[in-house]
């Protein structure tokens, strides 16, 4: 094991079941520090079950986690979540929200207040500091989540279908200012969507989990360089791998479907 | 659950949904500027005070059974002059801001108790759900007796009436926490402590805030009530005394400064709503 050294995350023999129900069975997988990791799969994968037990939101069953070689259990601040839906607090304003987590660790000095200013400009909010969460557009909210997110410094930074929510213009852009902030610091990232387009234009490896029970089905590097411009997505290799990544998941998506349709029309007696 | 739903008011500016883009310009049709709309407003108070006035002078002239708002204002200005009207105003408001304080406070602890301890939600919420559904004034008669025709007696009606929609509200606010903010602060290690305070309670401000506005209103008519069944002075005394000896104008004058009262609180919680929780507006 030469790569030892070089793994930030490591996820090993991860089980958990809910009931009679196994959302994940024995997942493995090594990141490496700096590299940007895609999970993607069909609804029912698990995927966000992985995410919330990597957050410390949820404990495994069997298996664990491993940050630069240290076990962890419970949240904390190594590892920071960007969510789905916004989750800023409405009562603080851009500012309070960002520093946040730096109060709740006791860390808010100021070397960390400057280093989170820094951030509020990176993510292009300098000015916003005092506007609150409802003066915001959808896309400049998840810019705070981000700011938010990397003002602890986490080793490692997951984020949970965070452009979700946001209209496909949105999306697009907020996809393209994510790889820029990522450039400048080249934080270990752990994304998960549904979207296998914004998968391959964002991430380094994409994961392909299967359903029922979520386990690996395929790990697919990207090997498209970077820095990556949006028009990168009409290219022929982008396309080949969108299609390929789409063939693995396809039957467990239409599995997913008539499974969710089966659910409705018994719910609906 | 059953206790928090069961009352709880939903706080200022989330009761009417934002409306649809459709709808709004369905009503373009039927244009009422904010400008226009409070004209309507004045329109409707004078034209009201109006027919009250002519109906005394012309149709009820008996002056034993109606007074007319002029008369009303006059006899206002002339106990103004005398200060008869500021020392009541001054014993009631006493006997308001005391009861008010004290059951804002203990209701919000309170409240704070049964949404975070299912111990003492189990042991306050049935009397908490009981007493809020009780006409509990009706024992006013009863707090005269033990606590005397002085002021204390008026203070414990106030907060026997004023503490339940706090304490409803209260735990109604803490539980309606929305589940997501909760975790997203948990993801950063947050102790429970710092769940409590940086996230629960700041969202239970508008149900809060919410319970104190309704706590008003009920909170001026246990003054009241409490003064008709035994005092010495107060706005509810003068009313009392006025009916007592058919003083019709006098009893009107008592019913305005209570009505003053009630619309400047109000309007003193309105501003607290805005200024406290802006987010709740938009």
């Amino acid at each position: 094991m030469t790569d030892k050294a070089d793994t930030k995350l490591q996820i090993a023999d991860l089980t958990k079941s809910f009931g009679s129900l196994l959302a994940l069975d024995n997942l493995n997988l090594d990141v490496q520090a700096g590299e940007f990791i895609a999970l993607v799969g069909p609804s029912g994968c698990g995927k966000t079950t992985l995410l919330r037990i990597l957050a410390g939101l949820e404990e495994p069953d069997l298996g664990g986690i491993w940050i630069d070689g240290r076990e962890v259990a419970g949240p904390g601040s190594d590892r920071a979540v960007v969510f789905q839906a916004d989750c800023l607090l409405p009562w603080r304003s851009v500012w309070h929200n960002t520093v946040i987590g730096l109060e709740i660790n006791g860390r808010l000095d100021a070397r960390n207040r400057e280093y989170a200013m820094s951030l509020l400009e990176l993510v292009g909010l300098k000015g916003f500091e005092k506007y609150y969460p409802w003066q915001l557009s959808g896309g400049m909210r998840q810019r705070v989540n981000l700011a938010r997110a990397l003002a602890v410094q986490p080793e490692v930074l997951l984020m949970d279908e965070p452009f979700s929510a946001l209209d496909a213009q949105t999306r697009e852009i907020m996809q393209v200012e994510l790889l820029r902030i990522w450039e400048q610091g080249k934080k270990t990232v752990l994304f998960i969507t549904h979207q296998i387009d914004e998968a391959v234009f964002l991430a380094d490896k994409v994961v392909v989990l299967g359903r029922r029970p979520g386990r690996i089905r395929e790990v697919l590097p990207v090997t498209l360089p970077r820095p990556r411009p949006l028009e990168i997505k009409r290219t022929a290799e982008f396309g080949h791998l969108v299609d390929t990544i789409w063939n693995l998941i396809e039957q467990d998506v239409r599995q997913s479907i008539s499974e969710e349709n089966a659910r409705l029309e018994i719910g609906a007696d | 659950m059953t206790i928090a739903t069961d009352g709880a008011v939903p706080p200022a500016g989330t009761a009417p949904t934002p409306s649809r883009p459709g709808t709004s310009r369905r009503r373009r049709n039927v244009p009422t500027s904010p400008a226009r709309q409070k004209l309507i407003s004045v329109a409707s108070v004078v034209g009201g005070l109006l027919i009250w006035e002519l109906l005394g002078r012309f149709v009820v002239s008996n002056s034993l059974f109606l007074a007319t708002p002029l008369q009303a204002m006059a006899e206002l200005a002339r106990m103004t002059a005398s200060g008869e009207l500021q020392y009541h105003v001054w014993v009631s408001g006493q006997e308001f801001i005391y009861g008010f304080l004290i059951a804002s406070i203990a209701g919000i602890a309170i409240g704070l108790a049964m949404a975070s301890s299912r111990a003492a939600n189990a042991a306050l919420g049935p009397w908490v759900a009981g007493l809020y559904a009780t006409p509990i004034i009706a024992i006013a008669p009863l707090v005269i007796l033990w606590a005397g025709i002085g002021i204390w007696s008026k203070v414990i009606v106030v907060i026997s009436v004023v503490i339940f929609p706090v304490i409803i509200n209260t735990e109604a606010g803490i539980r309606s926490t929305d589940k997501a903010l909760v975790e997203a602060i948990r993801s950063f290690g947050a102790s429970r402590t710092q769940l409590f305070t940086k996230v629960m309670l700041p969202s239970a401000l508008p149900f809060i805030l919410a319970g104190l506005r309704l706590g008003i209103g009920r909170g001026l008519i246990g003054v009241v009530v409490g003064e008709l069944f035994g005092a010495r002075a107060g706005v509810g005394f003068v009313i009392l005394q006025s009916a007592e000896v058919f003083n019709m104008p006098r009893l009107f004058a008592g019913v305005a400064v209570l009505a003053a009262a009630g619309i400047a609180l109000m309007a003193l919680c309105r501003a607290a709503e805005t200024k406290l929780v802006p987010w709740n507006r938009s």
